[in-house]
């Protein structure tokens, strides 16, 4: 039995619909196969590969893991979820949608902090007056650690919030966040302003194969054929 | 990666035991403290980095937890449970393990679990001394256990305390220069910040505030800052308050009115920081540098001459000891002597044993002040490598 490229791809909401437009604008349309809320697929009239519709969170597992070959995801959650990305991914092509910013963010009336260096120039005060570091809320655990180390800010713990970060500091629970933004509305409507140089990631949807899946010969082949359609020059994996 | 192969496990419980006996042998008591350690004691200390190298978990009460990175401040945490008031002399020495994360293809030296075997030292008022000691044992211990060929490198982070406390700038300043020491990027950046632009971040303000503000005048510009929050329809919510951003603003408008820092006092860090000598000349090349005329250097100076007269006398050759003024093992909570050993096969990246002074860390753990604090671990399994081969 032959290996089928394995292509997931988000199972629902606007990313799910966007990606069947990206591909249809290529002449390749996605099909569920079986029952209309089962989680397989195919793309009619390409062989050998095999949709499996899957959470954008999950499809970065996925292709980290080596279950599929290829995968359609924001490059936040690959960059969050992997921490040595450029080892077991690589990123074919950035698609054009899902964009959204991950950035810090402050209370607006916090005017002494402007730039992320700003935040370690408070903390000595911070620690004195609360006996504690500054809060940040994020879900981007990694993403936030790395890039506060690179800017060698130290001085602060992690809250981890799954849903509504942009309301934490006003309900108390943290003091600033790292969130994804589009237009700012959101950061704005909850009293926060984005830091000056605290843009951590431009992400978008993306295009992903996976480094560490299995590659047989044949998968290869149905994956130049995929990738040939959608005018994507192949890298080297 | 992982676990080692098990031909590994009884020479490694025999070489524990060797490394244990030379450490109980010299005073040392053996303790085991707790491999689960709560995680946030850690975060507070060595800071969030510490999750991108441990293994951070929440259990089903929702506590924070971790499998401990190193046992140096599980040691801290037992010696503190013993003595709250940290008021007594404590010589204490372990072997166990210890976890640390390593990325998805990891080399042999970086498993993700390994063996710990060192000592700690609380308390003792003789610094040098108590380095000398801890150093010298060390060293006896790894000789005891077969290592024949290694390489020692050493470096003193109290010196470059003195440096930048010789060097004329405002205190806040060398807070942030003090905090970079470990990131030598940051370091840099900040520098030459401080020696062109240290106006930092007030651009984003209103001139007219920043020129109005009056730093002998705390509730007047308390006052201004709050009406420019005002006006600028700026809610105050969370736990900051206006007098916390007065404060803020207030070291903004200094920087802002201050003199950049002297390119020569920056070029003076800088060469610190980039000596590169011999120990036994390391005094002499800082001298030369800095000048003895401080106090704070000369005393410095003299701690070193002494901790380098005693290891001498203990038969470690300081001559052909590398001493760098960068070198501060990449932990930042080292606050004085710092020292490594290096096993010609394994590289600089995967030291076999390492140590130093830490006087901040017990405080930072709960004690109620700053106590003299000075250990060294032993990294087993690269060790028992090193013997392999040096025996081959």
């Amino acid at each position: 039995m032959s290996t089928p490229l394995r292509f997931a791809v988000p199972s629902k909401g606007r990313l799910m619909k966007q990606t069947a437009e990206f591909l249809a604008k290529a002449g390749l349309k996605l099909r569920k196969v079986g029952h209309d809320r089962g989680y397989r697929g195919e793309i009619e009239g390409l062989d050998g590969v095999e949709v499996a519709f899957v959470s954008a969170s999950e499809i970065v597992a996925e292709l980290n893991g080596g279950r599929a070959h290829l995968g359609v995801t924001g490059e936040d959650l690959v960059r969050e979820n992997i921490s040595n990305a450029s080892e077991r991914v690589v990123f074919l092509k950035a698609l054009g949608f899902g964009r959204a910013d991950v950035v810090v963010a402050v209370p607006r009336c916090w005017i002494d902090v402007n730039e992320v260096a700003d935040l370690e120039a408070t903390a000595a005060t911070f620690r004195r007056e609360h006996g504690r570091p500054v809060r940040v809320a994020t879900k981007y655990v990694n993403l936030t650690r790395r890039f506060f180390s690179g800017k060698g800010v130290t001085e602060y713990r992690i809250v981890e919030s799954l849903g509504a970060t942009e309301g934490t500091p006003a309900a108390g629970t943290a003091d600033i966040i790292v969130d994804i933004t589009t237009t700012g509305a959101t950061l704005a409507a909850n009293g926060l302003r984005v830091l000056e140089d605290g843009i951590i990631l431009r992400s978008q949807a993306n295009l992903v194969a996976s480094k560490v899946a299995a590659w047989p010969p044949e998968t290869h082949k149905a994956r130049d054929a995929l990738l040939g359609r959608l005018g994507i020059a192949a890298k080297a994996l | 990666m992982g676990t080692p192969p098990p031909a590994n496990f009884e020479a490694l419980e025999a070489q524990a035991r060797t490394l244990l006996a030379v450490f109980i042998a010299a005073g040392h008591e053996a303790v085991a403290p707790p491999i689960i350690q709560p995680a946030g004691i850690f975060l507070n200390v060595l800071g969030e980095s510490l999750r991108g190298r441990t293994y951070v978990f929440t259990d089903l009460n929702g506590e924070e937890l971790c499998l401990r990175p190193d046992l140096t401040v599980p040691t801290c945490r037992l010696y503190l449970d013993r003595y709250a008031s940290a008021d007594e002399q404590a010589h204490y020495c372990y072997n166990g393990p210890a976890f640390r994360y390593q990325p998805v293809g990891a080399d042999a030296a970086h498993p993700r679990e390994f063996r710990q075997a060192g000592i700690e030292t609380f308390g003792v008022a003789d610094r040098e001394e108590a380095e000398a000691q801890t150093f010298t044992l060390m060293l006896t211990a790894l000789r005891q256990a077969g290592l024949r060929n290694w390489k020692l490198r050493i470096g003193d982070l109290g010196l470059f305390d003195a440096v930048l406390n010789a060097a004329e700038m405002p205190e806040r300043w060398r807070r942030r220069l003090r905090h970079q020491f470990w990131r030598a990027e940051a370091f840099r950046t900040e520098l030459k910040r401080l020696t062109t632009n240290p106006a930092r971040s007030a651009a984003a303000l209103p001139r007219t505030l920043v020129a109005a503000l009056n730093p002998a005048d705390r509730p007047g510009a308390e006052a201004l800052v709050a009406d420019y929050l005002d006006s600028a329809g700026m809610e105050v919510f969370g736990v900051r308050s206006v007098a916390e951003i007065t404060d803020g603003v207030l070291a903004i408008a200094a920087d802002a009115k201050a003199e950049p820092l002297k390119e020569a006092t920056a070029a003076m860090i800088e060469s610190y920081l980039s000596v590169k000598t011999r120990a036994h000349q390391a005094s002499s090349r800082v001298q030369e540098l800095m000048g003895k005329a401080e106090p704070g250097i000369a005393a410095a100076l003299e701690a070193f001459e002494r901790r380098s007269a005693l290891l001498e006398e203990s038969g470690i050759v300081m001559s052909e000891v590398p001493f760098s003024g960068e070198f501060g093992r990449n932990v930042a909570y080292y606050t004085g002597f710092v020292f490594e050993v290096l096993a010609p096969t394994l590289g600089p990246g995967s030291p076999v044993a390492g140590g130093g002074r830490y006087d901040g860390l017990l405080k930072a753990v709960g004690a109620p002040r700053d106590v003299p604090a000075v250990g060294g671990a032993i990294h087993t399994e690269r060790l028992l490598a090193a013997v392999r081969e040096d025996a081959r």
